[in-house]
């Protein structure tokens, strides 16, 4: 009898264990995944993330368009959530910024991103985790910024010359001063002016061109109008004449994005005539003439679609990840082993309402962030940010 | 609060058993060597039956969460629905009887609802008519494969025999599904446009815990006709554990997507069945118990 009742006892004692294991709130969940949307009740305010940092408090930063009245360019907004992704600050800028471009670049504690005043010159602007201490430098002698990324703790920058019509590439130190600065010809005569589509890439809804920045070892780059066409351009910033160019389509195809791997390895996107290809392993002529060609053809991505690309680090694998916009309205999520550049997998984010990238990140427990651009109710451009575990990731990329 | 509550429930239900037991054990003025036998007998039964009813819940949230995170006024909490949406469930139970004591085992399947509805605003400062609202019903459906455990007491012996009874449950989520359905109002199209867009259904089982816990306690009747038992059972589920899945809280894409996370709760249920009960020990080889005399 004993015996039985202690059985049963032991039975009872297990099923409770086995119970008191339900589930349980965990902060830490709560910070690995989450999908936010950052809504105004304003009927007529509207955001368009480009890029965000991760701050030190585990939070996000995230640099926005959004518009303002009385001018034909977008106006710039920042907003500052918790590391749960929950709302906490924001700030909007007056029409003497404008056209806020990517990188949004972590120097120090301070983060900092390239606009332009309402004279088209590029300013400099810097700003703390907190979203205070804002310090903002002209800089002076560059108009119309297109894209930067930081360049050791210096900035590369490229911009457009609207008095000489040319492409300029600068290095420009933490103070806003301009160190370097190259310019490079459109091409006279260009059957379709370059002007036209540049005016409208800057213009709030007006046709965007894939303009990159970057380095790789010494030698500097850009994607851009270069003679007669957009053109993946090296230099050494010191030559008049490029070192190589990766020549596109004149304005209706070329590389849509660039990152280095190494050496004159690089991932790339490119677009002809509006379709998009990815070529996550490519080696560049990086000094001769070549021309964009190839690649994996992604039919159910967007014409002429934004593409971002991330190199990323899952369980000590060097991955790629391609974020972009599908046809179906979700931001496509595609990755790649870096080594080989064979493809490993997809993932959707977003459904019902329409959903648009803005930019990744890799975070610092080693997940990825997200951003980008939902319209609520089908009509409210709204910022939205989604947070994937390192676990989901490595489950990716497998 | 919840913890004291459920100690003061179970005080009181032992005070009830208590004093019906000093009320019981008067032996009737006919008693003899029969039933003196019988009675005996009855002293100890196995009892085995199903029942099945409804049931309808509801949910106490303990953290709340949500997708849409406003930047320009206060966040609106999910508004609950409480016992409202009816579920079913069929139970088979298993009995033993001692003294008018009884320890029962009653897996269950069961499938319960329960719903809530976010509303959401969207105004011109400038120009009233343009407005725009929304409005969210989800109905989340679950179905559990349930173990209760209840220790019953028969507060009267005879044909009608109430009781009173107290004990846990363990649940094991089998499948959820969740409807959300969305509604609203826009001024903002030249006219009133009042809409209702075709309900969304998709599977959400990874947004529930795999399993839970909680606590029962519940009154029935149990009536004698021959050789069978009749059950009426009313129980009431408190829910102790959190039935949300919290890692996969945003993991179903189309969900978060309509703008919805569910939040930390627990699941309170009031279940009514109706059975029947066989015993599984007899008197004669007739299969007679004395139950039947």
């Amino acid at each position: 009898m004993i015996k039985k009742i202690l059985s049963i006892l032991a039975l009872f004692l297990l099923a409770f264990g086995y119970f008191s294991c339900s589930e349980e709130s965990n902060p830490e969940f709560d910070q690995d995944n989450f999908t936010k949307i950052y809504d105004s009740n304003s009927f007529t305010a509207t955001y368009y993330p480009i890029d965000l940092e991760q701050t030190a408090d585990g939070g996000f930063i995230i640099l926005a368009r959004t518009e303002i009245e009385n001018t034909n360019f977008f106006g710039t907004y920042l907003l500052k959530a918790d590391q749960d992704g929950n709302f906490e600050n924001e700030m909007h800028f007056d029409a003497s910024f404008v056209n806020p471009v990517a990188k949004f670049m972590k120097v120090g504690d301070t983060y900092t991103f390239f606009c332009m005043d309402e004279f088209r010159m590029a300013k400099l602007v810097s700003i703390d985790g907190n979203l205070e201490n804002l310090t903002v430098s002209l800089v002076n002698g560059i108009t119309y910024p297109y894209v930067a990324a930081l360049d050791n703790t210096n900035f590369v920058l490229q911009s457009f010359n609207d008095v000489d019509k040319k492409t300029a590439m600068s290095i420009i130190n933490p103070a806003g001063n301009v160190v370097k600065n190259k310019e490079f010809d459109l091409g006279a005569g260009f059957e379709i002016d370059p002007e036209i589509d540049i005016v409208q890439h800057f213009f709030k809804f007006g046709k965007k061109i894939p303009f990159q920045v970057g380095k790789t070892g010494s030698t500097y780059y850009f994607n851009g109008f270069y003679n007669y066409s957009i053109a993946l351009v090296f230099t050494d910033l010191n030559a008049d004449d490029p070192q190589g160019v990766v020549y596109g389509e004149g304005d209706n195809g070329g590389i849509s994005t660039a990152v280095p791997i190494a050496g004159s390895k690089f991932a790339l996107a490119r677009t002809n005539f509006g379709k998009n290809y990815m070529l996550p392993n490519q080696t560049l002529n990086m000094s001769g003439i070549s021309s964009s060609e190839g690649g994996n053809p992604f039919p159910e991505l967007e014409i002429n679609a934004p593409i971002q690309i991330l190199r990323a680090t899952s369980e000590s694998k060097n991955v790629l990840v391609y974020a972009s916009n599908t046809r179906s309205k979700q931001i496509g999520l595609y990755f790649y082993d870096e080594t080989t550049g064979a493809f490993l997998s997809s993932r959707y984010l977003g459904f019902s309402n329409p959903f648009e990238i803005g930019n990744l990140t890799q975070t610092e427990d080693g997940g990825l962030a997200v951003c980008g651009t939902t319209y609520l109710a089908g009509r409210f451009p709204r910022i939205c940010l989604f947070k994937i575990s390192k676990e989901e990731l490595a489950k990716q990329v497998k | 609060m919840k913890r004291l509550l459920l100690i003061m429930l179970c005080l009181a239900l032992l005070g009830t058993a208590s004093f019906a037991q000093t009320k019981k054990r008067k032996p009737p003025k006919n008693f003899n060597s029969k039933n003196k036998q019988d009675e005996k007998f009855l002293e100890k039964q196995f009892w085995m039956g199903l029942k099945a009813g409804t049931n309808f819940s509801k949910v106490h949230v303990t953290k709340e969460y949500s997708v849409i995170s406003p930047v320009n006024n206060e966040e609106t909490s999910k508004v609950y629905e409480s016992f409202n949406k009816p579920g079913f469930q069929v139970e088979l139970e298993l009995t033993f009887y001692f003294k008018g004591f009884s320890a029962s085992l009653q897996p269950t399947y069961r499938s319960s609802s329960f719903a809530y509805t976010n509303h959401y605003e969207w105004i011109d400062s400038e120009t009233a008519t343009n407005s725009l609202t929304l409005d969210y019903y989800q109905e989340q459906k679950l179905e559990y494969f349930e173990i209760p455990f209840v220790v019953k007491y028969d507060i009267l012996s005879g044909n009608l025999r109430p009781y009173i009874q107290l004990g846990g449950y363990g649940a094991f989520l089998i499948n959820a599904n969740k409807t959300v359905e969305v509604s609203g109002l826009d001024l903002a199209s030249g006219g009133e446009n009042p809409f209702t867009n075709e309900p969304v259904i998709v599977g959400a089982k990874d947004l529930f815990a795999k399993s839970n816990w909680g606590l029962i306690g519940g009154a029935g009747v149990n009536y004698n006709i021959g050789n069978i038992r009749i059950n009426l059972d009313i129980m009431y589920r408190y829910g102790m554990s959190n039935i949300a899945s919290t890692q996969n809280r945003y993991s179903n894409d189309r969900l978060a997507g309509v703008g919805d996370a569910m939040d930390d709760m627990t699941m309170d249920n009031i279940s009514i069945s109706l059975g029947a009960l066989f015993p599984l020990r007899f008197l004669s080889s007739g299969f007679k118990s004395s139950d039947s005399k």
